[in-house]
């Protein structure tokens, strides 16, 4: 959260939104009922659209980097995560690994599954077949350096 | 076919090991009986090795245990792990892990405890990245190496068993206690078992341990590996008492289970809270087991695994309902739509905070009372009660978040229990944790302790208990009421609830600095020096003598090679000669 990059390739009113949303869900996290952090919420927005007027940059930035400190200073030590996304407990937790992995199997591994990897030899010849009918042949002269 | 998959053949023939178990500890306990098989593998220099076997009351109870909740833990994985692609792995990784298990648990033997326990900490480890996701890897590597110390500590006490010239310490306990030089042996044993049961310095792997799978948590992490340390220390308990290092242990062991009753509180982590009053119960099994009560530890220790397997299992079913949602801030409200899960967490709930005739009141209760009994200063008194009630206030807490208030994640919602796989298991430890406490009451203790209190310390667990009560059911809603107190006083807020900062202290605080250590050396000496003398220094060597004399070969000149070959045959004659004469 805090070290999303101050001085980044945003707009000020982008990073203003960003810091909105990551206030509110630092808010939810310390307010786990519903009514109650709506009201928190309105609160805070209530806070943002004061200076939303502001028409210095210079205050506006100020302001800016003071809200950045207060969320900083203010964050949970435990943050609401949904668990699929990045920070979350069951973040990558299902590894799948690539197709292309099973060509590079052993062919003694592959002679345990005969009979899949017959048909996975063929569906690839397919493949290429249908992919060279619809864009063309590979061009050799870019395979050399 | 689907019948007789892995799940149910491991559960099976576990759950009929249980059973057998089972009618041999009544039969030992009837009887007084204590069998010890030996084995001797190798004797040499006056020392043997020997491969033994103790069988007696403890051993048999706690292998029945170990089984019973892992042939539970075994058929509840079969519907919890389902979508699972490596099952087979999982199953058996749990089986190595039972099997070290027993084999720490019948081995009074210390070279044959490092097996066992070794194989412990290497099976959890895998069990621990079993999801293969950086947060697992950080938990492993984090569970394996704090094992690591207690593992090395055995190690040391092997080299030292060496000055007896056997590892049977069982045969030892009595000298070693008059032997200066081997209190050293009960230090390190004291510390061994400090890492595997998760006491303060090391305590920081246990919640992070919860990455693992949960039926994963229910068997290893709460009611079986981490008892290990306090299984040992029974053992080795006649050895113990009287020692100034058993004080510390109290002390220690008294402040961990307020510091994980504390943390409790303040976690949103639904695994890690359940994980963290583990850390709570394991405190107070070592601290009563430090003040000499190494019977009583055994009893917590049992009843503490059923009901804790169980509250695991009903934790895996909500985890598994809310689509991995782990959050208790995400959940509510759950006992209307999953009424008999939330009869087994209740009633886990209710016995870990040891309400009358539930098994964790049987154990609980005789500890505190114990304690009461005993002269002890004010601080460790202080510390149980406090504990005490803290367990209750967790409990509430939890239960309040989980079944009182709204559900809280969407708006349009349906949950249900999947299916009763699940619910068959955990209805199995549901019974044992409403009758185990009295069970084993009535069956491991010879006589019943006296007991004599004045009325209000009598009644003091049930005024802490009450108090606890009242606290977790306002705390869960303190939010709704007033301003957050959590910010008002932040420092000491994270404080708490980041364990002490103990996670930050022991990975950035101490394994950091021993990795950075063994990558420098790897850099330097293995991939480095070494390999610069011996492996490729020699090639270079060998390389540039063959060109060296390739040069005379190659270019024909033999006969410079062949003189000075004649050569140096003359000079070497010339040295015997004058060598021969000197004599």
């Amino acid at each position: 959260m805090a070290n999303v990059p101050f001085l980044g390739l945003k707009t000020h009113s982008q990073k203003v939104c960003s810091l909105f949303k990551r206030t509110l869900r630092n808010l939810e996290a310390f307010y786990d009922r519903r009514n109650v952090y709506r009201y928190q919420a309105v609160l805070m927005r209530e806070r943002f659209d004061k200076n939303a007027q502001v028409k210095d940059m210079r205050v506006a930035t100020q302001l800016l980097k003071q809200g950045e400190e207060e969320l900083f200073l203010q964050q949970h030590s435990i943050p609401r995560k949904f668990p699929l996304s990045p920070g979350g407990v069951a973040y990558e937790r299902v590894v799948q690994s690539p197709d292309w992995v099973l060509d590079y199997w052993h062919p003694l591994e592959k002679a345990q599954y005969p009979e899949y990897f017959k048909r996975r030899e063929e569906r690839k010849k397919e493949f290429i077949a249908m992919w060279e009918k619809e864009y063309g042949k590979e061009e050799k002269k870019d395979q050399h350096h | 076919m689907q019948k007789f998959s892995i799940c149910f053949i491991s559960f099976f023939v576990l759950f009929s090991f249980s059973m057998i178990n089972i009618f041999f500890f009544s039969y030992f306990v009837m009887n007084n009986l204590v069998y010890i098989l030996e084995w001797e593998l190798i004797s040499f220099s006056s020392m043997s090795i020997v491969m033994s076997i103790l069988l007696d009351w403890m051993s048999l109870l706690f292998m029945m245990f170990v089984s019973l909740i892992s042939s539970v833990v075994i058929f509840y994985s079969k519907s919890y792990m389902s979508s699972e692609l490596n099952l087979n792995r999982f199953i058996i990784l749990v089986l190595l892990f039972v099997f070290s298990m027993i084999l720490l648990i019948i081995s009074p033997n210390i070279i044959s405890i490092l097996l066992g326990w070794d194989g412990l900490g290497l099976v959890s480890y895998c069990l621990v990245i079993y999801y293969q996701n950086i947060k697992s890897y950080n938990a492993g590597m984090l569970t394996a190496l704090s094992n690591r110390v207690g593992d090395v500590f055995i190690l040391m006490v092997i080299s030292w068993m060496m000055n007896y010239g056997s590892w049977n310490y069982f045969f030892y306990l009595d000298f070693m206690v008059n032997d200066y030089m081997m209190m050293m042996i009960s230090v390190m044993i004291i510390m061994a078992a400090m890492t595997k049961s998760a006491q303060i310095p090391f305590s920081s792997w246990l919640p992070a341990a919860m990455a693992a799978p949960t039926p994963v948590s229910a068997l290893v992490h709460s009611s079986t590996l981490v008892t290990a340390g306090v299984y040992l220390l029974i053992r080795f308990n006649s050895l113990l008492i009287d020692m100034f290092f058993f004080k510390v242990l109290l002390l220690l062991s008294g402040l961990t289970m307020f510091m994980a009753g504390i943390s409790a509180n303040y976690e949103f982590d639904l695994k890690k809270i359940i994980a963290l009053s583990t850390l709570s119960q394991l405190g107070l099994m070592m601290s009563i087991l430090s003040m000499g009560f190494p019977d009583l530890a055994f009893f917590h220790l049992l009843t503490h695994a059923m009901f804790k397997a169980l509250l695991f299992m009903c934790a895996g079913v909500i985890i598994h309902m809310m689509n991995d949602i782990q959050d208790i801030r995400f959940m509510g409200g759950i006992s209307n739509f999953i009424p008999l899960t939330c009869l087994c967490l209740n009633v886990s709930n209710m016995a870990l905070c040891g309400i009358p005739f539930l098994a964790g009141f049987y154990s609980k209760d005789l500890i505190l009372e114990m304690v009461s009994m005993s002269n002890l200063n004010f601080f460790i008194f202080l510390l149980y009660y406090v504990s005490t009630g803290l367990t209750m206030f967790y409990s509430f807490r939890l239960t309040m978040y989980l079944m009182i208030n709204d559900f809280n994640l969407l708006s349009v919602y349906n949950l249900y229990d999947e299916d009763y796989v699940m619910l068959k298991s955990m209805f199995t430890l549901m019974m044992m944790s409403v009758l185990s406490g009295s069970m084993l009451m009535w069956s491991i203790f010879s006589y019943p302790y006296m007991i004599y209190l004045p009325l209000n310390i009598k009644l003091m667990v049930i005024y802490v208990s009450i108090l606890g009560a009242f606290l977790g059911y306002l705390m869960s809603n303190m939010n709704i009421y007033s301003m957050n107190k959590y910010l008002k006083s932040y420092n000491l807020s994270s404080f708490l609830c980041l364990m002490w900062f103990m996670p930050n202290l022991s990975t950035y605080g101490l394994n950091f600095y021993f990795l950075n250590y063994g990558q420098l050396m790897l850099k330097n000496i293995d991939m480095g020096w070494s390999e610069f003398y011996s492996g490729q220094g020699l090639v270079l060597i060998l390389k540039n003598y063959t060109v060296f004399y390739s040069f005379f070969q190659m270019n024909n000149n033999f006969k410079i090679y062949l003189f000075s070959f004649v050569l140096w045959v003359c000079f070497l004659m010339m040295f015997m000669m004058i060598y021969l004469n000197s004599l």
